[in-house]
This record gives structure tokens, sequence and C-alpha cells, in this order.
């Protein structure tokens, strides 16, 4: 008898508003296996798995569990159903201990809470090899703690079906060996088990069977045994395809923007970026790889005044920007625009018009105390025609424009500022090819002008056609920085895992410090 | 287990259509009518000449027919302007319902400067003096809680709420206490009782035949269209704007958020105290409950219109007719107090309140969904 | 002395008596709370609970159907503001307020109403009887606090003993674990299938349910005389909401709190009694501003409210998630 599927999904479909999270996706898995979920971020594997978790619901397509096909309506409807699920972001109530926030979804104890309910806990917890105080409040754990305890969680509710986004990304070498320990006895218990990661040697170590997601598409599943590195890369990243996107040679500057040791913490307290050497010469554009949350959000952030950092150097020209205020940053010429995931959260103010969006950074240049509409009316009519938006008019609200409009609006606001340095971060996250094309063509005729553009992106093809230089993060850490017209997509993809590091390559010269630096010149000066 | 799907499915709207909304709002003043003709009918009260009486004031018929108009716009004044000025704090999504102290804080501070400096200066004078010191009353007290949220992410609506509290005991200590440093007290009176206030504290009125405009009327409309132009015209009002959307794209655009926070509530706690000062010299006298629940009410307008300043004066002017309306109808129904305004008053926002989420949000049919 | 004796006992007697209503208030306040909502309805619900509760009480001649009927009408404000807050998303403040507007148009339009056919207390003996003093055998006999705490009516041992029933709840039962968690991160709650929506519209009900009783009670203690221009409740609701806080949202510690609070209040009407009685120690007593008491509840709870927001909130009771809308799909 063919071996039934712990669980199937078959042709699930789900969109936000109008960007399609996840299409046409098929995966299985069978009890007592591992498999892996490979995908570049944005490539809609953590939409998927809330899909079987109850927090969303498809939009289409079907869902069978053990052969039946349910729905899952809720997050109580998953764990009855056996589907438990540690997210990426905990979710775990601070104030609480540790066997609280187990006890909170118990429902086979009674009523009352018992002091033994600690004891439980633990003892349950050294079952599975964890070592955990049931006592400790969540606020004082660290983060390798609470991850943890989230599995704990899972375990101690007897899921059969367990899923994992990303469980290693916090944990040390010996706990992530004990966690696979973990993972491989309650395979050989029979369950069946899901863990998202983009670590490629631990899809090899850990996983029977890895499903590769790209760019919201069902790829393909392949037997871990038969496959390798290499052709898992190939997968998530797909193969080269021709864009024909310009890539004019211009006359470079000496840096513009020069990056030394920096390092920056996220929002968690984390080192986001870690000693980061880079620098940016007008007339190019340096490309930023890496999955996505590997530091770059944090680093569009600082180089813009608004984030801290903890060490190293930002040089301007030969200026010192560090600690400097947005405004004074700007000044200078620095624009940074971020397209964050839902597109409307950084640099537009959504519910205003697009003639008051593009004043946002200079309402207070117009003499007298009145905001200066004239201006933004026929800036906003200038960038309309020129990267042609569609707007019923200059005064429609930024949120009510369609997601490629709205992308427009911010880099024509950007750009209208003049500036030197360019910072751009997924300028064409959710855009159709024409609206994407015609962001290139806005960068390139910048960079013609001679502005040295910071360009962070997600898909490769793009990079490799468009950059002059790309450099390449893994968890905050620079893997090299390639020229782009030399690389490979395979190349950037094993950076981008981890898999290959040419930070130091050539031994003369660490990667990511110019030869006409300005700094070591400014700092003759001083002495 | 199988199959079991809600049907509906809740899905936010992108965006909201201003028709939708006005239909929404009159169908809340029709239905609380309504509702309001039932429970009156339940007792006895003919609800259609009781309504009749109430939108019309009672002022055909009347024999000081000037009077009631001069009555209406003495509630009408400080409702407006606590209603503009809350708005502006609502606008950063800071919680100001402190409107109350705020506003007593304000009367309390005139009414010294009044007391104080009323005999020595001119009336104009006297006047501008009491609002700024009015202003200044409010505006402390209200920024204080601002800067405390800003430094601390204090909780703003607990801390107003019970500074509206202190506000109102501290007055009435004024009030009820006798004592030879009492500057506030009639010294003839044996038993403690406000002194008037100085002729020339009293607030200016025109006199228009029978008729006495007062000033302040004057005043609250130049107020909400000089906000209008505030908030929609300057940089200022730009600034608020951009900080209620979004705090993260104010701080890219290199705004410093704390300061404009502090700065607008402010700007409102100072316009409730200049209110204040308004009723306490429109008055002539100190009151030790002069708001008139003004502080509740404004919060009940302010979001009746969507914070939108000429929104703000229609829904002002609507709780007022309902309010001086009732207060007038209960003259002739000793069974209906003034208080059915209050119950109208909480049907028709309970009802935009429900209305309000299908305006925000939309409810899909599953079916529809999975196409 | 021992006059000085008999008015340090009253006073003590009157803490207790005058104020349980604050308790009620407050315990219900706590258990609304604690489900992620603030609700600022209190005086509303409670007035809107005493009104119909004395009403029916009266018209059953039965203590226990005034109970009951007040708490399901001050429940059904409670049901309200569910709806609204939790299946529509509006705003909380704006809902509570306007729930304190409807309750006190609802009670002076039901009161007026009813007018001259107003039934008077006395008419109903159940309420009477049932509002009489009941003294507990041996620990009444306790010189002073044997008369405070021990001969009261059987209103005060329900809400004291309600307090402790709802602390037991919250801390010490796995429902009251879950209500603890809706409050503090809704997202983690339904993460493990606790529903929220129902925890929010039961502890809504259930608690406002609770303020009604304090409303009802309230009604007794003012023997049922209705009276045009003041409400009933005169401002506890506020008071319970601003108790909420000094009590760190901890149900045992509001009857601690309700005490303080109460020492004050009371102290206003006996400040010049004890003055008189303990000449030497509390002479002082009689140049106390009473509006100084009557303010110092608030301005202590403001102190707090401020120390405990510039210190961790490590230790605080206060749930992280108060006043906010949870809305599962949110990204």
């Amino acid at each position: 008898m063919e071996q039934q599927y712990a669980i199937e999904m078959r042709g699930i479909c789900k969109s936000f508003g109008s960007v399609a999270a996840n299409k046409d996706i098929n995966l299985n898995v069978k009890p007592g296996e591992i498999l892996a979920l490979l995908g570049e971020n944005g490539s809609g594997k953590t939409t998927l798995m809330n899909m079987l978790s109850g927090i969303y619901k498809p939009d289409s397509g079907s869902i069978l569990v053990d052969g039946r096909e349910v729905s899952i309506n809720s997050p109580e409807d998953a764990k009855k159903l056996g589907i438990g699920m540690v997210h990426q972001h905990f979710k775990l109530v601070d104030v609480f201990s540790a066997a609280d926030n187990i006890w909170l979804g118990d429902d086979k104890s009674g009523q009352v809470l018992k002091k033994d309910r600690y004891d439980v806990i633990r003892d349950m917890a050294q079952k599975f090899g964890f070592d955990i105080d049931p006592r400790k409040k969540v606020y004082n754990m660290a983060v390798s703690e609470k991850q943890t305890l989230e599995i704990v969680k899972v375990l101690y509710y007897g899921a059969k079906i367990i899923i994992l986004d990303e469980p290693t990304a916090v944990l040390t070498v010996q706990e992530t060996a004990k966690l696979f320990d973990v993972l491989r006895r309650m395979k050989a218990e029979g369950h069946a088990i899901i863990i998202i990661t983009h670590k490629l040697n631990e899809v090899l170590e850990i996983s029977d069977r890895v499903a590769i997601l790209r760019k919201g598409e069902y790829i393909t599943t392949v037997d871990t045994a038969s496959t390798s590195e290499q052709q898992l890369t190939e997968y998530m990243v797909g193969r080269k395809v021709e864009l024909n996107i310009d890539r004019p040679e211009v006359d470079k500057t000496r840096p513009l923007l020069e990056i030394r040791d920096l390092t920056i913490k996220n929002d968690e307290g984390a080192v986001a970026i870690d000693r980061v050497n880079f620098y940016i010469r007008g007339g190019e554009i340096l490309g930023v790889a890496g999955i996505a949350g590997c530091g770059q959000k944090e680093l569009c952030e600082a180089i813009a005044g608004l984030r801290p950092i903890e060490g190293g150097m930002m040089i301007h020209q030969g200026d010192n920007i560090v600690g400097l205020s947005p405004k004074a940053i700007l000044a200078k010429g620095i624009s940074m625009s971020f397209i964050p995931e839902d597109r409307l959260g950084m640099g537009l103010a959504p519910s205003m018009s697009i003639t008051d969006n593009m004043l946002l950074k200079k309402y207070d240049q117009a003499k007298g105390p009145f905001v200066d509409r004239k201006l933004g009316r026929a800036e906003a009519r200038q960038v309309i025609a020129d990267l042609e938006i569609v707007t019923p008019s200059t005064e429609t609200p930024v949120r009510r424009l369609s997601g490629g409009n709205v992308q427009k609006v911010l880099l024509g606001r950007e750009i209208k500022s003049g500036p030197n340095v360019i910072v751009t971060a997924y300028p064409v996250r959710g855009l159709d090819i024409n609206s994407s094309y015609a962001i290139y063509n806005i960068l390139n005729t910048q960079k013609k002008d001679g502005v040295g553009i910071l360009f962070v992106g997600e898909d490769l093809d793009v990079m490799i056609d468009l950059c002059d230089k790309i450099m390449v993060l893994c968890h905050g850490r620079v893997m090299g920085v390639v020229h782009a017209h030399k690389t490979s997509k395979e190349e950037l993809g094993l950076m981008m895992t981890g898999a290959l590091d040419l930070s130091s390559k050539y031994e003369d010269k660490p990667a990511g410090i110019a030869r006409d630096s300005r700094i070591e010149e400014s700092r003759e000066v001083e002495e | 287990m199988k199959n079991r799907q809600p049907l509906f499915h809740v899905v936010k709207r992108d965006h909201d259509s201003p028709g939708r909304q006005v239909l929404a709002y009159v169908a809340a003043v029709v239905l609380a009518l309504a509702v309001g003709a039932v429970l009156l009918a339940v007792q006895g009260v003919e609800p259609v000449t009781f309504y009749k009486q109430m939108l019309t004031m009672g002022i055909p018929g009347s024999r000081y027919p000037w009077r009631a108009v001069e009555n209406f716009i003495r509630l009408f004044v400080p409702l407006l302007i606590v209603s503009l000025a809350l708005a502006l704090a609502f606008k950063m999504r800071f919680w100001n319902i402190g409107g109350e102290g705020q506003f007593i804080m304000g009367a309390f501070w005139a009414g010294v400067a009044a007391m104080k400096l009323g005999e020595t200066l001119p009336q104009p004078a006297m006047v501008l003096v009491m609002a700024a010191a009015g202003a200044l009353g409010g505006g402390l007290y209200g920024v204080f809680v601002a800067a405390l949220k800003v430094k601390f992410g204090t909780n703003e609506t607990l801390l107003t709420l019970m500074l509206n509290y202190v506000a109102l005991y501290f007055v009435q200590y004024f009030a009820e206490t006798k004592a030879a440093w009492n500057f506030f007290l009639d010294a003839e009176s044996a038993r403690p009782k406000f002194a008037k206030f100085p002729a020339s504290a009293q607030m200016i009125t025109i006199p228009v035949g029978p008729f006495n405009l007062n000033l302040t009327l004057l005043a609250a409309i130049g107020l909400a269209a000089l906000l209008f132009v505030y908030l929609n015209y300057t940089k200022r009002g730009y600034e608020i704007a951009v900080v209620g959307d979004s705090p993260n794209t104010a701080r890219y655009a290199g705004m410093k958020v704390g300061r404009i926070v502090i700065r607008t509530i402010f700007l409102s706690a100072a316009l409730i105290g200049m209110a204040g000062a308004f009723q306490v010299s429109s008055a002539g006298i100190m009151s030790a409950s002069p708001t008139n629940d003004v502080g509740w009410t404004g919060v009940v307008v302010a979001w009746l219109a969507k914070l939108n300043t000429v929104g703000i004066v229609v829904a002002s002017l609507l709780i007022t007719v309902l309010q001086f309306g009732c207060q007038a109808a209960s003259t002739t129904y000793p069974s209906i107090d003034a208080n059915f305004a209050k119950l109208l008053q909480g049907v028709i926002l309970f009802i935009v309140l429900a209305a309000d989420f299908f305006t925000r949000f939309k409810l899909v049919r599953r079916k529809e969904a999975a196409k | 002395m021992n006059d000085s004796v008999s008015v340090l006992t009253l006073f003590l007697f009157n803490i207790v008596l005058v104020n349980i209503p604050l308790l009620y208030g407050t315990v219900g306040e706590i258990l609304v709370e604690k489900s992620g909502s603030l609700d600022l309805g209190v005086e509303g619900t409670m007035a809107i609970g005493a009104i119909f509760g004395y009403l029916a009480g009266c018209a059953a001649d039965s203590l226990l159907v005034g109970l009951a009927v007040s708490f399901l009408t001050a429940g059904l404000c409670g049901l309200l503001f569910a709806v609204l807050t939790v299946s529509f998303q509006a705003n909380q403040n704006v809902t509570g307020l306007t729930i304190t507007t409807f309750g006190l148009g609802l009670y002076f339009f039901v009161g007026k109403g009813i007018g001259e056919k107003w039934p008077a207390m006395t008419s109903s003996s159940a309420l009477v009887d049932g509002f009489a003093p009941v003294e507990l055998p041996l620990l009444s006999k306790i010189p002073m606090l044997g008369k405070a705490f021990f001969s009261q009516n059987l209103l005060v041992y329900l809400g004291i003993g309600t307090a402790v029933l709802v602390w037991w709840y919250l801390h010490c039962t796995k429902t009251g674990l879950r209500l603890r968690a809706v409050g503090e991160n809704p997202g983690a709650a339904d993460s493990v299938g606790v529903n929220i929506v129902l925890y929010k519209f039961a502890h809504l009900i259930a608690g406002s349910g609770i303020m009604g009783l304090g409303g009802f009670y309230m009604a007794l203690y003012m023997s049922g005389s209705f009276e045009g221009s003041n409400c009933w409740i005169n401002g506890y609701g506020w008071i319970a909401i601003a108790l909420v806080i000094f009590a760190n949202w901890n149900p045992v510690l509001a009857i601690l709190g309700t005490l303080v609070f109460g020492f004050f209040n009371t102290l206003q009407i006996y400040a010049g009694a004890l003055a008189g009685a303990f000449p030497g120690a509390l002479g002082w007593l009689g140049s106390v501003p009473p509006h100084l008491l009557k303010a110092l509840p608030f301005l202590i709870t403001a102190i707090v409210l401020i120390a405990s927001s510039i210190r961790a909130r490590e230790g605080s009771g206060q749930p992280a998630a108060l006043g906010m809308n949870y809305f599962r799909e949110e990204r």
C-alpha cells in the first residue's frame, strides 16, 4: 500500500492586495520524513506555512491532513489537526514563565494551575533533550532560550506535523546539533517535519527531501540524497535569464561614500551588520545581494542616520557622517529609499497626496510659514509625466495607487532632490516588467550623471545586468565584492548561503577598501 | 470539522469612499432619533412635538428669543473650540481625554488674571490677558503629559484622566475655602461664594439690536478657520499630518517626532485652556465646575467628524442643538430630562462606530475569495 | 475616651460601607483590562446596573433578582463594548466614553420618566433586609475591627469574596492564565489556539456585570432615592479606573486600594469628628482641606502611573496590549 501523506497542499494560492505571495503551490510530507523548504526571502515560504498554522487562509487550493481534506480557519484548528509551528518571530508572552507559556495551550491538564506544572514541563523538556528552567520569565531569556522554549512548546502539544521557520538562525552550532538530534528522533517516532532554512549544508544534513520555491512559485521537490549544493542553488536562484538591461560605461569618480568596519545591531540587539567594508564611486552602481533579513535594512537605515551604529566609520566625500541627524545627511546629498514588504511603511505618508509626498524632505525649505504646494504640484506633475505614473490626479492619496506607481513616486522624489549618493532598497519590489525597466532607466540616468548608487536587490538576474559590482552579505558579513560582468548566478547564490567566502580572496587588500580612499588622506591631514 | 468554513472573511479596505461615510452618518442620526422616538412614546410623550421643540430649541414663541440664541452660543463656543483642539491631539494619536482638566486650569488662571489685574487694565486688554493666561494654564497642564509620553511612554489616556480630577478638586478648593488670602471669593458673603469679576474682565459683547453677540463666537469661528489653514497649508500642519500618518516616515524625513508631538499637544491643551478662559469671562464669574462636560463631549464630536475641521463645526453644531434643544424642550416635559440629549448622542455614536467598520473593512464571501 | 473609640469605630465602619462599590467597579475593570480592553465606560455601566437592578429588585421584592438584573444589564454594556471594539474594531476610548454618556443618559431618562411612581426602598422589605448588617459570629466581637469588617451587609462580603475569587481565577486557573495572555500578547495566545474573540467577549460581559453589582450596591446605599441632578454613582466609576492602576491590576490589592481610597474619601466627612475625638493626635486633621483628600487618590494614581512608566515594566501588572485591537491578518 502506498504510504499516505501526513500533509498535502494542492494548488495553494494566496495574495495580499495585488501582490501574489503564493501561486499554485503543491507540497507534501510523509510521516517520518523531514522536508526542507528552500527559497530566497520573498519566495513565499513563511506565507505558505502560515496557511498550515491557521494564521492566513488560502485564497484557493486545498489542504489534506492524513488524506482527508481539511479547512484550517484558526490556529486552534491547526493545533487540533496536530500541526505545530515554531515561528521565526517568537509567539511568547514576555511576562510569563516558560512553563506558563506552554501551559497556555495545554488541553490535557485540569483547570487549576498547580505548582507541579513546572516539574511536568521540565521533565518533558528533558525527555526531548532540552534543558529549560520552567520558572524563568521570558523577558529574562536569551534569544536561543526563547527559541528552545518555542520548540519545546510545540513538542509538548504533541504535534504530528512540525513546522520550523528558520529555527537555526539564532542557535549556536552546538544547539543546532542538539536540535537536529531531536528532529531525527521525532522523525524516527513518525512525525512529519517541515524545516525552513537558507543554510544549504543544514538542508543536506537533516532533510530527506527538499522542496524549492522561487518568487512565490513552486519549482520542484528533490530527494536530498541525490542532490548537491550546486543544484539546489540553481533551483533556488533559477537559471540566468537575459534581461537586456543597459549597463552604460561611465567614468568613475573617487569614492563618494566609504564604509569601514561598520557594525550595527538590529532591534532585537543582535549584530545585524558585522564589520563591513565597502565604498561607492560616483558613476557606478554597487549591488547588495543577500538573503533578505541579513542586515540590508539596518545598513540602509544607518547610512540615512536613522539607526545608531555600534562601531566603524561612514565617510562621505571625506566627511564623517556618523552621528549626523537624518536631515544633515540629507543635506549632504545622500538619499535613501527603502521599499519595505508592505511597500508603504517607510518614505511615504500613505494617506497624503502625491503632491504632499513630493514635499516630504523639502517642505521646510519654502520661505514663510506655508508649505509650497505649488512646487509640490509642479514636481508631482513632472514625476508623473517622466515616470509615467498612473493616477487620477496629483492630489490622490498615495495609498490608493497601485504598487508600481507608489514606488515611482518614492524614487521620483528621491531623484528630484538631486542627490550624489542614492541608497535604494528593493525599488522594483512587486513591480511588473515595464515598471521595473522604467526604474532601471532612472537609475542608469542618475549613474551617467555621476551619482553613486547602492542598490539593494532581490533579483540576481537584474543585479548581474544592472550593477557594476555586487557585494554579497550573509548574516551581516561581507562574503565578497565581485564584478557583475565576471560573476555568475551560481557563484552569488553560493556566497549568499555562506557556502563560498571570497572576502579574503585578495590578500594584499581587504575587500571593500578603495585604493584611492579619502580616509587615509584625511587622516594624514589631521596628523 | 470537514470543510467547516465561515461564510465571510474580513478584509481591510484599500480605500474608503466619503460618500458612503456621509450616508452612514445621516443614517445614524435618523436612526438615533427613531430610537429616541420609541423611548419617548413609551414615556407617553408625543415624539413629533418633542422633536419639533427640540430642533427649534424653544426659540419660536419665546418672549426672549435673543436670550435663547445667546445661551445657545455660550454652549456652542466651548464645545467647538475644545473639539477642534482635541482633534489636533488625536491626529497625533495622542489620546488626550484630559480636556476637562485643561479647561478647568484655563478657567482658573483666567480667573486669577481677572481678580488680580481686573481693576487695572481696560476691557480689551483684560480679555486678551485672560485668554493668554487660560491658554498658558491649560497648555502647561497638557504638555506635561505629552513630555512624559514622549520621554517614558507613559499612558496618556489614563494620566490625563487622573489629572482631570486633580484639576477639579483644585478649583473646588478655592471655591469652598473661606480665607483672607482667597481673592476669588466674595468678601461680603458669609458663605464661600465666588465674587463677580471686575467689569473689565467680562467678555466683550457686540450689541446687534436686542441681541448681544458674544465676541467668543467670532473668536471660535476665526479659530476654526485659522486651524483649517494651519493644518492644511502650513509647515507645522504638514508635520502633524506626516507624524500622524506614519511616524516612521516622519523620522525618515528628518522630522523630530517627539518635539512635534509636544508642540502640538501644547497647542491643543492651550486652546482648551483658552476655551475655559472664554467660558468664565463670558459668565463674568468663576465656577467650580465650568466645563459642562465639554472635555468628554469634545472627544465624541472630534471622533464623529473624523478629526476634520469642517466636520467638527458641523458635528459640534449638531450636538449643541441636541443638548440645548433637549434642555429647552424639557421645560415643557418634566418627565424628559436634558440628559435625554446624552442618550441620543450615545446612540448616534454607537451606530457611527459600528458603521465605521464597514467603511474600513469589507466582508468577502468565501466563494468569491476563492475565485 | 469611650466616645472617641466609637468615633473611630464608626469611621472605620464607614470606610468599608461607603466604598465597597469602588471594589466592585475595580474588580470588574481589572477583569476587562486583563483581556486587553480599556473600557472607560465604567461610570455608565455602573449607572445602568444600578437603576435597572434597583427597579427589578423592588418590583420582585427580591435581593437576588436585583443582583441578577444589575449584573445582566451592566453585562449588556460590556457586550455592546465587545461588539463595537472586538467585532467592529472601533476605537476603545471613544466607545468607552460613549457608554458612559449613554448610560448616564439612560439612567436619567428612566428615572425622570418614572417620576412620581418611583418605588421607595422601604416598600421592599427584601432589599432593606438584604442591605442590613449581618454580624459574623465571633469575628464581629473583635473590638473596633469587628464592627468595621464583620458587621457589614451581605453585599460587602460578596464584594470581597468576588475580589478574592477573581484573583484566584486570574492567577490559579488555566482560563485565567489564557486571559492574561490575551491581554499581554494576543498573537501568542492566538497561535496556541486561544479563542481571542471569545475571551474578550466573555470577560467584557462578566467584568461589566461585576461593575453593575457595584452600581446596585450604590443604589441600596443611597436608599434608592432618585435625584434629578446627581447620579448615584457620582464619579465612583472613574475612581475605579484609577484604582485599577493603583492596585497594579491585582484584585486582592484592589481590596487594600479600596480601603486606602476609602480612607481618604471618608476622612473628608470624619475629619472634624476625629479631630474632636483625638484633639492631641489628630487635631491637625480639622485643618486639612477636604479637597486635598478628594484629589489624593487621583494624585497618587498619577504618580504611580508616571513612576511605573519610568522604571522598567518588570513587575507591572499592566497588560502590554491594553487598549489595542487585535486583527489576526495584520501584516
